[in-house]
């Protein structure tokens, strides 16, 4: 009897803790984009949402204790965003962190990469980094992912072998729900 | 009805069948409330564990489509339940509660979809199961799925008591069926030993068997059946086998019977004969007896006479010697008188009837008192005279006993100074005995029964004069009245005699 009541408590304690976990998420900062809502913000909230769909292999971390560490090129607004975002936040169990990267500089340490929409992607990565775009039109070369807006609404397109080579692990359940998958190389 | 619980009662048969059929459908109505207890109980939890696990796998399935904000994804994830049977409605909210997706069955267009997701859970309302399920992705809640069933446990119920009736008939013709065919291996053997049992009651045959057929304790039955009979008609012979000795017994019986009874009416006839006889004898014996007696009297009144004449004419004439002789003479002849007399009283009790009246004993004890000691009976003779039944009886010849009796125990009394005579009488179921008791001079109880015989002296006539005819009359007197006497006494210690009269007088022949 005491197991039962400990793996299925009352129906009514359970209704509130529903209720106040509902009412967390409807406070918390990162909360879901509606019509209107600010782009960046979105964008932020996917971008720390991504982390959770992909698999980083343990190269990607050094020292092995090392912070998992985003860094956004050229968007401030999402740079600050994403700050308030991963507030008291972990990913992979790790602390996380947000730094700005300048064109030009090294990717070492860095898991994921945020390039803004202004802003020109190059470079190479000693360790497996997830390239997150913002480029209008075609996918940038050497990008991952690439944010689109379609009908006011944020979406992305994922280049699987560029993911691939990187030595990354995406999920399936991030495939299902992107606007497209590019299976081949299309440059 | 009434004709079929009385076959069912008188039959162990049917008893039987009821018995079996009673049993099975007992046993199905415990287990068909059982399981239908049970499927109550397992369908809600079944239902609520479906939809749960349902509510589970579309959660999963729609948490990257919720955390990534894709409502085509999640609509197409609603799609894949279209065909799910049970479920009426589904729903998918966004984390903040914005509805992005939902769908109803073909048949459930009047459920009611709520605008806001409900608390985490599952629980049962009327006819549908609701569902309300967290999605979580990475830890964070990214939604809530809606699942709304179908509850019919009315429905299922009345499917299963469907079922459960339809097992009931059944089965109750199953067991129909086995019990005719098991209840005739059961009861066949006693249905035997019944109907042999009316055939021997009927026909009176024990030399019916019944045929052992099983070896349980209906066979022992018919075991014990058979040998009871066996003992019935082995008892039956013997009884017939006695019965035939015994007639036989009855008739030689009846045969030696009437041979006896022939034998017996020849010696009555014999008896006869010699009883006329003897009768014949006896009474010209006493006729003999009579005339002689009367003849004698005669010459001795003319011989007393003429010697009282003697002494009265010429007793002057005589001297005293002569004198003497005379009177001797006289005194002789006197008592040759009384003698004949006495013999003639004697005879004539043969010769004459009986005349029987009621008597009153003590008036003629009383009256031969007086007469035998006279008015002048002095003190030193004295009477106790005790309560005497009356008797039917001759009075004549009763105080003739009375009389003969008393002047007996006077007699033999009176040299006592103090003579005492007492007369009694007891009573018993048959007779009265009267009794006369003396202090007199007794006798040797030797003679006894030389007392009632005719000139039977104990004593010489010089002590006590008699004719020694007083106590035969007196026995011949009571025993034509059909009783007996008899005597008790020792020498000078007094008699007593004692004669016995019937309470019913006899008929007495003549």
């Amino acid at each position: 009897m005491k197991t039962g009541g400990v793996r299925r408590p009352c129906p009514g304690r359970r209704r509130l803790l529903g209720l106040v976990l509902l009412l967390a998420c409807a406070g918390a900062a990162w909360a879901q984009v509606d019509e209107g809502a600010d782009e960046a913000h979105v964008k932020a909230a996917f971008l720390y949402k991504f982390t959770g769909y992909v698999d980083w292999p343990d190269s990607a971390f050094d020292p092995p204790g090392a912070s998992f560490v985003i860094g956004v090129q050229g968007s401030p607004a999402l740079l600050g965003e994403l700050s308030q975002l991963i507030a008291g936040r972990k990913i992979h169990e790790r602390p996380v962190q947000v730094r700005s990267i300048a064109a030009g500089d090294s990717l070492d340490g860095l898991q994921v990469l945020f390039v803004g929409r202004s802003e020109s992607f190059r470079g190479e990565a000693s360790s497996p980094v997830l390239i997150v775009t913002e480029a209008d039109g075609s996918m940038p070369r050497g990008s991952m992912i690439n944010f689109l807006v379609i009908d006011r609404h944020v979406r992305f397109v994922i280049a699987l072998p560029t993911v691939e080579q990187a030595g990354l692990r995406m999920s399936s359940r991030l495939l299902s729900v992107a606007q497209k998958v590019i299976q081949a190389e299309e440059h | 009805m009434a004709p079929l619980w009385t076959s069912v009662i008188r039959s162990i048969r049917y008893k039987i069948a009821l018995l079996m059929l009673a049993s099975v459908c007992c046993a199905l109505l415990v287990a068909g409330v059982a399981l239908s207890l049970y499927e109550i109980s397992d369908y809600r939890q079944q239902a609520m564990n479906e939809l749960g696990t349902q509510a589970d796998i579309l959660g999963r399935a729609s948490a990257s489509a919720l955390a990534f904000d894709d409502a085509r994804a999640v609509k197409e994830n609603l799609q894949l339940l279209s065909n799910h049977p049970g479920l009426q409605a589904a729903a998918i909210y966004a984390a903040r509660g914005r509805r992005m997706g939902e769908f109803r069955g073909a048949d459930a267009a009047q459920v009611s979809i709520p605008d806001l997701p409900e608390a985490d859970g599952i629980h049962v309302s009327g006819n549908h199961v609701i569902v309300f399920k967290r999605v979580v992705e990475n830890g964070e809640i990214v939604g809530t799925v809606y699942l709304n069933g179908r509850y019919e446990l009315m429905a299922r119920l009345r499917d299963f008591l469907g079922i459960l009736c339809a097992v009931m008939v059944f089965s109750l013709m199953v067991t129909g069926l086995l019990s005719v065919w098991l209840q005739r291996a059961f009861t066949q053997p006693i249905l035997a030993v019944t109907s042999a049992a009316h055939r021997v009651v009927a026909l009176k045959d024990f030399s019916l068997r019944v045929p052992k057929t099983t070896e349980d304790e209906v066979g022992y039955l018919v075991e014990a059946f058979n040998g009871m009979l066996a003992k019935l008609g082995q008892r039956e012979q013997d009884l017939a086998a006695s019965q035939r000795l015994l007639e036989q017994e009855v008739e030689e019986r009846r045969r030696v019977d009437e041979d006896l009874r022939n034998l017996n009416a020849q010696l009555e006839l014999h008896v006869a004969q010699r009883t006329a006889q003897l009768e014949t004898a006896n009474k010209e014996l006493e006729s003999f007896s009579y005339s002689v007696s009367h003849d004698l009297r005669t010459p001795l009144r003319g011989v007393v006479g003429f010697a009282d004449a003697l002494l009265e004419d010429h007793g002057e004439d005589l001297d005293e010697e002569a004198q003497r002789k005379l009177r001797i003479v006289h005194g002789e002849g006197l008592r040759m008188g009384r003698l004949i007399d006495d013999l003639l009283a004697f005879s004539r009790l043969g010769r004459k009837a009986l005349q029987t009246v009621e008597v009153d004993m003590e008036g003629l004890a009383r009256n031969a008192w007086k007469s035998v000691a006279g008015p002048d009976a002095g003190s030193s003779l004295r009477l106790e005279l005790g309560r005497l039944p009356p008797v039917q009886g001759d009075p004549a010849l009763l105080t003739q006993v009375w009389i003969n009796l008393l002047s007996n125990a006077v007699k033999f009394s009176a040299k006592r100074e103090q003579a005492l005579v007492s007369i009694s009488a007891i009573t018993d179921g048959e007779e009265h005995v009267y009794f006369v008791r003396d202090n007199g001079a007794g006798f040797n109880p030797k003679y006894q029964d030389k007392l009632f015989g005719v000139f039977q002296r104990l004593h010489d006539s010089d002590a006590y004069a008699g004719t020694g005819v007083g106590l035969a009359l007196v026995q011949r007197i009571v025993l034509r009245h059909g009783g007996r006497v008899w005597a008790e006494g020792q020498p000078d210690q007094g008699a007593t005699f004692y004669f016995a009269l019937p309470k019913e007088p006899l008929h007495e022949p003549l």
